[in-house]
């Protein structure tokens, strides 16, 4: 069984960034769903089994903060693990998210970024083993 | 004042599109170039927060394929359609606020980022007083500006504690 992904951001040349460097991380990867901002992310997550979040944080209609925040309050998807990639510069704003568990990406990223902080979220065993 | 923000916001720039597009970019000043002759592709965002203003970011049209074949990794830039180009506009314009904002307020300060536009005719232009950078790439040119309403700034390029009234110049 591969590990499912929700990739939330309003951007979709972000997403598309995001999903390639995914697909090239050497993870066992299952399905990738898409969510152009935190509404659409939650309804996602309630309609598939979503194994790994990652989001942004600015977007319109509710931003990632909100969606995480609401989605670690329904007992059935408080334990995905979440992992943010933004261009968020605030300290505070990062501390908070790290006090809820979330690992925080800066944008511009490099795909050895993403690909660490996966394994780091989800353990060397879901890479295929040339990866690790 | 005006100086040390251009020279920020030029520093982030470079880095965005080098770190994100592949593309380096050199100062036009470094190189006794002249200003921006030719129409550019302009996206927009807005942020409000210890600073309010607008940031904006134009790139020539030639470039625009090469950005968002980069940003993408696509191989055959032809099949890039100009939503695909905009899109990849507004992602680096987003990407290059929100790493310029905390260089202005400092990393305790909480922004909130717009939505960014691509600009049309409608739009109202940067004022004089917004702090600009023009650089040079391969095939192109690009400008940034970015215009601050009241605020005030304790980070980088003003001095601590400085207040600053009315737009940045």
């Amino acid at each position: 069984m591969g590990v499912n992904i929700l990739i939330v951001d309003d951007s979709a040349v972000m997403r598309s960034m995001i999903r390639k460097t995914i697909e090239l991380s050497g993870l066992q990867l299952g399905e990738i769903h898409q969510a152009a901002d935190g509404r659409e992310g939650l309804t996602a997550l309630e309609t598939h089994w979503i194994d790994l979040v990652i989001a942004d944080i600015n977007m319109p209609v509710m931003n990632g903060e909100e969606m995480i925040e609401r989605m670690q309050a329904v007992p059935g998807l408080k334990s995905i693990p979440a992992i943010v990639v933004s261009t968020e510069g605030s300290r505070v704003r990062i501390d908070r998210l790290n006090r809820r568990g979330v690992r925080f990406i800066h944008k511009p990223f490099s795909p050895e970024m993403i690909r660490d902080t996966v394994k780091d979220v989800l353990g060397c065993e879901v890479f295929h083993e040339s990866a690790h | 004042m005006n100086r040390p923000t251009s020279e920020l916001l030029t520093g982030v720039v470079v880095d965005t599109l080098e770190k994100m597009a592949f593309l380096f970019a050199f100062s036009q000043e470094a190189n006794g170039s002249g200003a921006v002759t030719e129409p550019l592709e302009t996206a927009e965002v807005s942020f409000c927060g210890p600073c309010s203003g607008r940031l904006q970011f134009g790139l020539s049209a030639s470039v625009m394929t090469e950005l968002a074949g980069n940003m993408l990794g696509a191989e055959d830039t032809a099949t890039l359609s100009i939503e695909e180009q905009h899109d990849a506009l507004k992602e680096l314009v987003n990407v290059i606020c929100g790493n310029l904002l905390p260089a202005i307020g400092g990393q305790e300060a909480e922004f909130s980022i717009g939505s960014p536009q691509i600009v049309g005719a409608a739009q109202p232009p940067l004022g004089p007083a917004a702090v600009e950078s023009r650089l040079t790439l391969e095939g192109g040119i690009c400008r940034a500006a970015i215009e601050l309403g009241e605020c005030r700034l304790t980070g980088a390029g003003v001095g601590k504690g400085q207040n600053v009234k009315g737009h940045m110049g």
